[in-house]
Order: structure tokens, then C-alpha cells, then sequence
């Protein structure tokens, strides 16, 4: 640090506990300093047994340049003096678990602390328990599973899963709870998709199911099994056809949404008032669920692949498609035509990406180019870069709050853990 | 000028009536010249008189002509008694003595105050020459002079004695004569004895006149008095300007004539001239000259040019070419310059310098390259098109020769040269499924009808049908009707059928034998027709040349049936063609009308299936079809060939192509168009694929808009088949390297 360089005048504050706190008088530091440096400052100015990785807000963005460019960038006089937020930066990611499947893993689910679902190419689905034992396996589908939703649980002691597959059927499973490892065959059987059921979601209050196909419908179901009469009735007529070999109660669906014109490749149900929908007519739409009405129409240019609804207040939407960008776009100016944000660093279709549950700032996408990136939408850079699978990432979720659960082409399933465990 | 000459003519001879014609003649002649004489007089008399200009001058010509006789005659008489006098002089010039001494008189009294001219007429010669002779010359006459008899000394004394006046006489020698001298003659030599003037009147000593007025003017340059010509019109100025006149009016002399060009020019001479155009028309750019040497160069530079040591140093760590070419230097003196070391190299320098190098300028057309190029809009406006490869499809083994791609979007078909057909997850690029068909597979589809998702697949001399199962429930149990072979209930009557509809050997489908190598299987868009085309193929020609009496039948069978259409619905199969054309290539379905396209090497036949007769024929003029795609409307159709071009035909327009475009390197393998997106590709073994906007319009005025929008890389060997995705604006492409590629916007 040669004595001729600028300095200019920071001054530090933070929401973290007092413990983490440092004297809110202005240090005028160096221009060259980036990141690193300040955190550097900070645990010294602490003077922390061991050194906190820190991140540094200035006006509601996460500094990823030097002091200078900040500077220049953001056309601020020399002399004043720049306040600075810090708070804990996440580390990087530690792989917890590797587990080997039998074939690509096509869906992962992790809603539930407690237990993490996956559904394979292989037509099966598996419950997995945090200490990386295969639970159940859930045997009923013919074809690849597409999508699992956790429809909550009646009981304490199993948990009710739907599975959507190639087949063109959904499934209803009772997973248990309690780690034991035992072949499940599903509970209800939801049949009337004319192809592929590419995604499935099941309603906050679980009582309803959702599900999007490549016959470009949205079909609503119910699952909860009160009009059992009704249901046995439709049963019969189907067992009748299929010359009674399945002794599962069929359901059908009560609504269908045929505007999609494509594929509907994602769904999401974040409030019992109303379902989003995404879809490879480069739309995505929201839908009242009472009244059945297509509320709210956005399109995009390129198929949408997935779409995760969150940020503040929900009002965010995250879609990936067939392309390497991820857009996030605001549900509360629906007379936009642009993402509010675009979010570059893949370099392939992004397959997934997932809100965090309780950050309305982090996001979580996976990509075919093998990466898992978390997100934090003060900055335009990805937070932390992961090398998930040695092939195409098919599925990723978050589970609990600081773990990853990824699926991939290279038939694996991982779950990644960040620490710290206070950077939200 | 005739005219007035003969104008002239009846004037005079109209003046002098008792004169003969010839006497008229003549006059008229002698007119002309004598009145030139006339004329100049008159020119110098008038010569001041300027207010007279040229139409005095013309008139005083017409005068010269003979025309002023009339308002002149007192003038003219004069003239002609003259000229009279003159004619009868030399007429008489031979006469007697008498009229000689007449003229003697006249001419003494012609003579000036003078006195009389000498007798003797010898001249001056020496006397002497006469001396022995009797007379001492010739009078004017011719006749002799005879001497005098001389007197003796006594007479002579006694005359001068005698006459006292004697010493007044002095002896002519010339004229042998004594001339007795006069009072003033003796006066005279009186005075000239005396250094006196011989005339008494001549004043010697007259008072001196100044005729220059000295008032403000200086000093004259000559005193002498201002001559009389200055105060007179020049007389030869005149006749210069009567002669130049003259000539003009002629014709010798021309003003406008035009400039001689002259015979010796400098050869060098424009050199400094660089725009002067030559005969060519080409501007011819001089040789640079050599710079002048300046201050610097001089033998003694002033102080100033002189680089200091450091400076020279400084030079030896520039680059060699920076380095200042001349460092100046002083000398004593003139002698002590050395030769140049540098003047050999430099001079061959120039020498190579101007050795080759372009000494005339380029015939530039001076035209904006921009505007020769048509208008197209620019690809990022016409986005979406394919552009980036995300996915591959990786599992075969050997070259993927064919491609098709399921109408929903879904799924993917595709047939290799391993002999394995697959089935492809298009969202994720997963392997589906497998079918080993046990041959090469030259030609897969997909049947465009979504409800009814079953694939024909080509295999060396069969059609295979299979179902890929990806429908639903119904849907399967449709297929499996359809694809379980009907036993054949009407036993057919003399002709067998074409071919026979069988249960595949492994899997579960239908199978087609023909008996050729089927290369293209394509679907009509409802799905239940379908056509294979199973061309003849080389190597039965060359079985020809051996046995072509038995197998001549089999080979015309076989032309005939390169073109079967397959009915799905009954399982039968027809032959709507007695004959081709050579050798087909490709044949597709109209999307909705019942037409058939037959390409043919070089020609494309359009069939109406209805009336069952030629409706079109294209006529390409491409080297040899190799594929075919039609737009979905069906009113356009472009063709890839061998040649490496690829023709746009617009079928409402013309039987010829609309545009031809060579874009590939070699040859293109297939073409394709896009089911909903304005969008055509071709591929090549070139490794490439060309991606354009190809809008066809609804109105019919409107010609198609073709724009090239995007080549595509990335195969590693040739590329073998292309196929838009049914929904989105991507491409799928196979290549010959096994792997398949989907481009997405």
C-alpha cells in the first residue's frame, strides 16, 4: 500500500448482533480495496478468533467491484463519506451427500425438513432421510418421473407425496416418516392427462393438486377423498376398462385450463387464491382458482422451463427456459413486457430455479451446463458458484435453509450445505 | 466577285460604244490593274478620312472593279487618254525617226530643270577605248559621233588669241566638244576658288528655328525635327492593308484557322501534370520526383543542422528504419566532400521503388457498394432464429442419416447408419428408446398426425412401421389395431399385391419389403398415407449390361415402382406411376390439396392425385436434387442440391426458380422449413448450416422475402439432416459425427 494512493471515508454499520458490530465512526481506507479487503478490516477491527467472511451492502446492492470503480460508477464525490452495510457472507457450499441412482435424476423435493424426495428415469421415486439412507421407494409409474409436489400430511406419521410422470398419470403416496426402507405402491391414481404430465404442485393447503402437461392443460385435482362414492363409481368404469388388474382409486380432474397453447413445463401454487403456470409458448400465466380465470398473462421470448414465485411479498417470479438467462419478473407491474432483472452466468438452459423459502432475496437456479448457482438479487453476480454434476443438472431444490438437494444427468443426487448458517 | 466583274464589263462597254468587244476587253483588264493604281490614290488620299470605314473601302473596290466610271466620267476620260497614249507607244515603239524625235522632245521636255543630257551616249567608260577610232561614241540614235578635227597648238593660240572670251571655253573630252561656261557658271567657280558655297542664294548661316516647345517636357531625345511621315498616312501601310484586304476577301488568308499542332514537343514535358487525361482516358500519375537537397545537405550546413554527439548517439538506439537517413556535416571546403556512399543504393532504391509500381490509376466506378445490395431487413429483426447449440444428443454410434421430429415437440426420431433408430426426449436429450432394425437406416418420419404417433422407418429394402409409444391409453389401442397385420381377407385376383404387409420379425410393427433399398419414407400430413421411394440403384444397372434380356423386365418393373404410396388404414399399398423420369429422389405430399411432388434428378413433377395427371413441372436447372421441403402453406418449395445451390421456387410465380442461392461449399444434403416460423435451413458436407428468414406472404403480389440470417457450426463431419422443432424456432441437425444438435434463439 504505497502512501500515495487515495483514500476515501467508510463508515460501517450492520444489522448483525452486537457481538459483530464495529464503532460507526468514518476509517478512510484505500480506493483498491474490494471485498476482500473490507471483510479483512472488519475482522480485524472485531478481532475474531476466526476470520467471518463479510459482505458489503452500499445503497441495497452487494459490492462486487474495488472502492474506485464503486465510486465511479455510482458518480459519488471523493469526500463524502460511504456508508456500508456488512453482513455475513455465504461461504461456499460443502457437498454433504453423494448418492448414486439408478438412472437420471428427473425431480427432487425437498418441502419437508424432515425427509427429501427424488424421482428418477428409472419410473421411481425415492424418499431419502438426512443421513443419506434410500427410505422408501415409491413403485407404481411406468415412465420417467417429472415432478414431485408434497401435498402435507393428514397424520404425524407418513406424508402425502404426488409424483407426476411420462406416463401421463400422477400419483398420490402415504411416505412415511420414520426412516425405514420398504417399496410403496401409491395410494390414488390421477388419470386424464393425454401426455407427458411434465410438473405437478400442490396447493398450500393441501387439498388440491395442480398439474401441467404436454397436452398443454393445466388439470386441477382434489385430494383429499371425500367424495369417495364418487370417486369409487369413476374407479369401477376404469377398472372395468382396464380389466380390474389396479385395485388404486382413480381420480380424475374437476377443472381443466386449456390456454396454454404448448407444453405447460412448470407450475407453482403459492397462495390458495391462484396458481402460476409456465409454459413453451414462451408465457407464463396466473390463474384464479376459484373463478378458473386466467388473471395474468406474461410472455417471455424464449420456452420457459421452470418458474419459482417469491421475493418480497411473492410478487417475484424467477423463469428459466431455453436459454442461459434467468429472468425475474414483477407480478405487480403486469403492464410490463421486460424482467425487471436478467441474470446471466450460465452458460446453458437453466432446468430449475427455486426462491429460497424464507429469504426474499436468495435464489437458487441449476443449469444443463453442470452448475448450481445461488442468487442474491442485490447482484447481478451469482453469490456462489457450484460444479453439481458432471452432467446436465435436471432438478435442484432447497431443503431445510442452508441445503441443496440436486439431481443430474450423471444419475447422482447431492446434497450441498452453505455455511454459515446466519447469512440470511 | 464574277458578277461584278461582269457588271464592270456592260458598264464600260456601255460607256464607249464605238470601241470594239476586244478593244472592251482588254480595257477592262488594263481597267483593273490601272484602277488598283487609282484605288491606292485614292486609299491614300482618303486615308485619314476614318469616319469612312469599310464601306468606303468596299465601294472604293466596287470603284477598283470599275464601278465609279459613272459619277466620274471627266476622271475617267483622263484615264483612258492615258491609257491610250500608252497602247499606241508601245504599238509604235518599231516606228520612224520622226516619231522618236518626238519623243525625244517629249522627253526633254519631260526633263527636269537639269541640263541637257550629254550627246555621246557611251557611258562611263574609259576614253581611251575610243582613242584609235574616228568617233568617240554614239548619239541617240545609234548614229557614230565623229571626232573634230584637233586643232594644232598654233590654231589654237591663234583662236585664243583672237577671241578674247577664248578662256571661257573648256574642252568636253566626252562629247568632243568646247562648252563655252556662263557669267554664273564662272561665278561659281569663282566662289568655290574663294571656299564659298557655289550658290550665291544658299544661306549658309540661316537663324536656327526650334521646332520643340521645352514647356515642362524635359529634354527631348533627339532634336531632330519631327519628319514629314509622321504627319502623313503611311503609303505602304496602306497598300499592306489594301493587299491584306485583298486576301481575305478572297479566302488566302482564314482567321479560325485551326492550330498546327507542333512537330517537336517536349517528351517530358508533363510530367508535373498529374490529371491531364491521356488518349485512354486513364490519368496518368507521374513519378515522384527526388527531393531537392536542402540546408542540410549543404557542405558548409549552418550550425543549427549540425546534430551534437548525443544526438548521434541517441540515433543508434532508434529503430532502423526511424533513423534519419542524412547526417549533415561540415567541410572545409568544397573539395573535401567525399563521393556519396549512399548514391548507388539510393538510385537503385528509386529504381525499385518505381520498378512495377502502378503509374496509371485504377477506372473506378464510383458507386456506394451499399446501394447494390438489396434491402433486406437485418437478421436482428427478424429474430427468433436458431442460433446457439445447447443440447446434444449423443448415443449413436455411427452417422445419423435422418431425422424427424414428433408434432407435438416432445420427442425426437432419428435413424443411423449403426443401425439403430432412437427416440430422444427433446427438453432433457434423453434416450427413450432403442430399436435395433438390423440394417442401415436411411430415412425415418414421424407421422405429422398427433392422435395417431407412429413412425415409418427406412431400412435398407424395407419400410418398417412402429409404434413409439408415447401415446395415451386410447391412442395405444388404436396403433395396436393398426399395426397388427391383417390377415388378407379377399384373396386377390391376378395381380399380387405390390407389396406385402408383414409382421416384423423382432419388433413389434409392420414391415414393408421392397425390392430395392428404400431411401425416403414421407407422410401425407393426415397421417395415413405415405409414400417410399426406392430409386433404382447402380448396381442393378450394371447387371443389366450382362443379362439384360431377363432382367430388362425386372428393371422396368423396378423404374415403376420407385414411387409406392402406402395407405395405413387398410394396409394396401399402389403404384400411381406407370413411368419415371430418371432417377427419384425425393417425393412429398401436399400439406392439404391432393398434389405429390416427384423430384427427379433434375426436375421436380408436381402430380395431381385427383385427376391423376402431370399439373406442373419445375424445371430447376440444378446439377442433381437431393432433397426437398415444402412450405407449410404449400405454394413454396425449395431444393437442395449436389451442385451446392439451393432454389426457391415459388409455385404461383413461375415454373422456374424464384432465387437460387449457392451458399454451401458442397453439397447440400437437406433443406427444411419451418412448420410455423418464417424460417428454411440447408445442410451440407461442408459441416455447416444456413439458417434463413424465408417469409411468404398471403398476398399474392407480394414475393417471398428471403434473408440469410445465421450459419450454423459445430458438427465434426458432414452435417446429414435437418429438422425444425414443430413448435419452437430451433433446429435439430445430424451429422455424419453421431451426434445431433439442437440450435435454440
Amino acid at each position: 500500500m504505497d502512501a500515495g494512493e487515495r483514500q476515501v471515508q467508510v463508515r460501517f454499520t450492520t444489522r448483525l448482533g452486537s457481538d459483530l458490530r464495529v464503532e460507526a465512526t468514518a476509517f478512510s481506507l484505500p480506493v483498491h480495496l474490494n471485498r476482500y479487503g473490507l471483510s479483512q478490516i472488519i475482522n480485524t477491527l472485531l478481532a475474531l478468533d476466526s476470520p467471518r467472511p463479510f459482505d458489503f451492502l452500499f445503497d441495497g446492492e452487494l459490492i462486487r467491484t474495488t472502492l474506485e470503480q464503486l465510486y465511479l460508477s455510482k458518480n459519488l464525490s471523493a469526500e463524502s463519506i460511504l456508508v456500508l452495510e456488512y453482513i455475513l457472507a455465504v461461504g461456499p457450499p460443502e457437498l454433504q451427500s453423494s448418492q448414486p441412482e439408478k438412472d437420471w435424476v428427473s425431480a427432487v423435493n425437498g418441502v419437508n425438513p424432515s425427509l427429501i424426495l427424488s424421482g428418477s428415469y428409472d419410473s421411481f421415486a425415492r424418499a431419502w432421510f438426512p443421513d443419506g439412507t434410500c427410505g422408501s421407494v415409491l413403485k407404481g409409474h411406468s415412465d420417467a418421473i417429472t415432478s414431485i409436489a408434497v401435498a402435507g400430511s393428514s397424520n404425524d406419521t407418513d406424508l402425502d407425496v404426488i409424483t407426476s410422470s411420462k406416463d401421463k398419470t400422477l400419483r398420490l403416496w402415504k411416505v412415511p416418516l420414520k426412516p425405514s426402507s420398504s417399496t410403496l405402491s401409491s395410494v390414488r391414481i390421477f388419470k386424464g392427462h393425454a401426455a407427458s404430465v411434465q410438473c405437478v404442485a400442490a396447493s398450500p393447503s393441501n387439498t388440491q393438486v395442480c398439474s401441467g402437461s404436454w397436452d398443454s392443460t393445466i388439470k386441477l385435482w382434489k385430494i383429499d377423498s371425500e367424495d369417495e362414492d364418487n370417486e369409487d363409481e369413476q374407479a369401477l368404469k376404469k377398472r372395468k376398462l382396464d380389466g380390474a388388474k389396479q385395485s388404486i382409486a382413480q381420480v380424475t380432474a374437476f377443472t381443466t385450463h386449456k390456454e396454454h397453447t404448448q407444453c405447460v413445463a412448470a407450475l407453482e401454487w403459492p397462495e390458495d387464491r391462484y396458481i402460476f403456470s409456465a409454459s413453451w409458448d414462451h408465457s407464463f400465466r396466473q390463474w384464479d382458482v376459484e373463478t378458473s380465470i386466467n388473471t395474468l398473462t406474461m410472455t417471455c421470448s424464449k420456452a420457459l422451463h421452470c418458474l419459482s414465485v417469491g421475493g418480497e411479498g411473492s410478487s417475484l417470479v424467477a423463469t428459466g427456459g431455453a436459454d442461459p438467462v434467468l429472468r425475474i419478473w414483477d407480478t405487480r407491474m403486469p403492464g410490463t413486457v421486460v424482467p425487471v432483472l436478467q441474470l446471466t452466468s450460465h452458460t446453458s438452459w437453466i432446468s430449475a430455479c427455486k426462491w429460497h423459502r424464507q429469504s426474499p432475496k436468495h435464489l437458487l437456479t441449476s443449469s444443463y451446463d453442470g452448475t448450481v448457482k445461488m442468487w442474491d438479487i442485490r447482484s447481478k453476480v451469482p453469490l456462489q458458484t457450484v460444479e453439481a454434476h458432471k452432467d446436465k443438472v435436471l432438478c435442484a431444490d432447497w431443503w431445510r435453509e442452508d441445503t441443496v438437494v440436486t439431481g443430474g444427468a450423471d444419475c447422482e443426487f447431492k446434497l450441498f450445505k452453505y455455511t454459515p448458517i446466519e447469512w440470511l | 466577285m464574277a458578277a461584278s466583274d461582269d457588271d464592270a464589263l456592260q458598264v464600260l462597254s456601255g460607256d464607249d460604244q464605238d470601241d470594239g468587244a476586244y478593244s472592251s476587253d482588254f480595257e477592262e483588264e488594263e481597267a483593273d490593274s490601272g484602277e488598283e493604281e487609282a484605288d491606292l490614290d485614292e486609299e491614300e488620299g482618303d486615308f485619314d478620312d476614318e469616319d469612312e470605314e469599310d464601306e468606303d473601302s468596299d465601294e472604293e473596290d466596287g470603284a477598283a472593279d470599275g464601278n465609279v466610271e459613272a459619277n466620274d466620267s471627266a476622271n475617267h476620260e483622263e484615264i483612258r487618254e492615258a491609257l491610250l497614249d500608252y497602247i499606241g507607244n508601245g504599238n509604235a515603239g518599231a516606228d520612224g525617226d520622226e516619231e522618236s524625235d518626238d519623243r525625244e522632245a517629249a522627253d526633254e521636255s519631260d526633263s527636269s530643270e537639269d541640263e541637257a543630257p550629254p550627246r555621246n551616249t557611251v557611258g562611263e567608260i574609259p576614253l581611251e577605248f575610243y582613242k584609235d577610232e574616228e568617233h568617240i561614241g554614239y548619239d541617240r540614235a545609234g548614229r557614230k559621233l565623229k571626232k573634230q578635227a584637233r586643232k594644232d597648238q598654233l590654231d589654237s593660240f591663234l583662236d585664243r588669241s583672237d577671241d578674247p572670251k577664248d578662256w571661257h571655253k573648256v574642252y568636253d573630252e566626252y562629247n568632243d566638244e568646247y562648252v563655252e561656261l556662263t557669267k554664273e557658271e564662272m561665278g561659281m567657280i569663282s566662289r568655290i576658288r574663294q571656299g564659298k558655297l557655289p550658290h550665291a542664294e544658299v544661306d549658309a548661316y540661316q537663324p536656327y528655328v526650334d521646332w520643340f516647345d521645352w514647356d515642362g517636357k524635359g529634354h527631348p531625345l533627339s532634336n531632330a525635327p519631327e519628319p514629314k511621315r509622321r504627319f502623313i498616312p503611311s503609303k505602304w501601310e496602306a497598300k499592306k492593308v489594301v493587299k491584306l484586304v485583298r486576301a481575305l476577301r478572297k479566302g488566302w488568308i482564314k482567321l479560325d484557322k485551326p492550330k498546327e499542332k507542333p512537330r517537336f514537343y517536349l517528351m517530358w514535358g508533363d510530367d508535373l501534370k498529374v490529371n491531364e487525361k491521356t488518349a485512354n482516358g486513364l490519368a496518368y500519375i507521374p513519378a515522384p520526383k527526388a527531393k531537392l537537397p536542402g540546408h542540410e545537405e549543404s557542405y558548409n550546413p549552418p550550425v543549427e543542422y549540425i546534430p551534437s554527439e548525443e544526438e548521434i548517439n541517441s540515433y543508434q538506439l532508434m529503430y532502423e528504419e526511424d533513423r534519419p537517413k542524412f547526417i549533415p556535416k561540415k567541410f572545409d571546403s568544397l573539395r573535401h566532400v567525399p563521393a556519396y556512399a549512399e548514391f548507388i543504393k539510393e538510385i537503385f532504391e528509386r529504381c525499385l521503388d518505381l520498378y512495377l509500381c502502378p503509374r496509371t490509376r485504377k477506372k473506378r466506378l464510383n458507386i456506394d457498394p451499399d446501394s447494390l445490395l438489396p434491402k433486406l431487413p437485418k437478421p436482428k429483426d427478424l429474430q427468433p432464429y436458431p442460433t446457439t447449440c445447447f443440447l446434444e444428443y449423443k448415443g449413436h454410434t455411427g452417422a445419423v442419416s435422418s431425422i424427424s421430429a414428433d408434432p407435438t415437440g416432445e420427442w425426437l426420431l432419428s435413424g443411423s447408419r449403426d443401425g439403430t433408430v432412437r427416440v430422444w426426449e427433446v427438453q432433457t436429450g434423453r434416450c427413450k428408446k432403442v430399436w435395433d432394425m438390423g440394417g442401415s437406416v436411411f430415412c425415418v418420419a414421424w407421422n405429422p398426425n398427433p392422435a395417431l404417433p407412429v413412425v415409418a422407418i427406412a431400412v435398407s429394402n424395407d419400410v418398417v412401421l412402429l409404434d413409439p409409444e408415447v401415446g395415451d391409453e386410447e391412442v395405444q389401442l388404436n396403433i395396436a389395431k393398426l399395426l397388427a397385420v391383417q390377415p388378407s381377407t379377399s384373396e386377390p385376383t391376378e395381380n399380387t399385391p405390390l407389396i406385402g404387409w408383414k409382421r416384423h420379425d423382432k419388433l413389434r410393427g409392420i414391415q414393408l419389403s421392397h425390392q430395392q433399398n428404400v431411401v425416403r419414407v414421407s407422410w401425407h400430413n393426415k397421417g395415413d398415407y405415405f409414400v417410399s421411394v426406392s430409386p433404382d440403384d447402380i448396381l442393378f444397372t450394371f447387371i443389366y449390361l450382362f443379362s439384360f434380356f431377363s432382367v430388362e423386365l425386372n428393371a422396368s418393373k423396378r423404374n415403376n415402382r420407385a414411387v409406392l404410396v402406402h395407405q395405413l388404414s387398410k394396409q394396401q399399398s399402389q403404384n400411381p406411376f406407370r413411368k419415371h423420369h430418371g432417377r427419384v429422389a425425393d417425393v412429398l405430399f401436399h400439406p392439404a390439396r391432393p398434389f405429390m411432388f416427384v423430384a427427379t434428378k433434375m426436375h421436380v413433377r408436381v402430380y395431381n392425385l385427383a385427376k391423376q395427371e402431370l399439373s406442373k413441372k419445375l424445371i430447376t436447372g440444378l446439377q442433381e436434387i437431393s432433397s426437398m421441403a415444402l412450405h407449410s402453406g404449400g405454394d413454396n418449395l425449395i431444393l437442395g442440391s449436389k451442385g451446392a445451390k439451393l432454389c426457391w421456387f415459388d409455385m404461383d410465380l413461375s415454373v422456374k426458380p424464384y432465387k437460387t442461392i449457392k451458399n454451401h461449399k458442397e453439397d447440400i444434403n437437406a433443406v427444411a422449413f419451418h412448420k410455423s416460423y418464417p424460417l428454411f435451413a440447408s445442410c451440407s458436407d461442408d459441416l455447416s448450416t444456413h439458417v434463413f428468414h424465408g417469409m411468404v406472404y398471403s398476398d399474392l403480389m407480394q414475393n417471398p422475402l428471403i434473408v440469410p440470417l445465421k450459419i450454423l457450426h459445430g458438427h465434426q463431419k458432414g452435417v446429414s439432416d435437418i429438422k425444425f422443432h414443430p413448435t419452437q424456432p430451433w433446429l435439430f441437425t445430424a451429422g455424419a459425427d453421431s451426434v445431433i444438435k439442437l440450435f435454440c434463439n
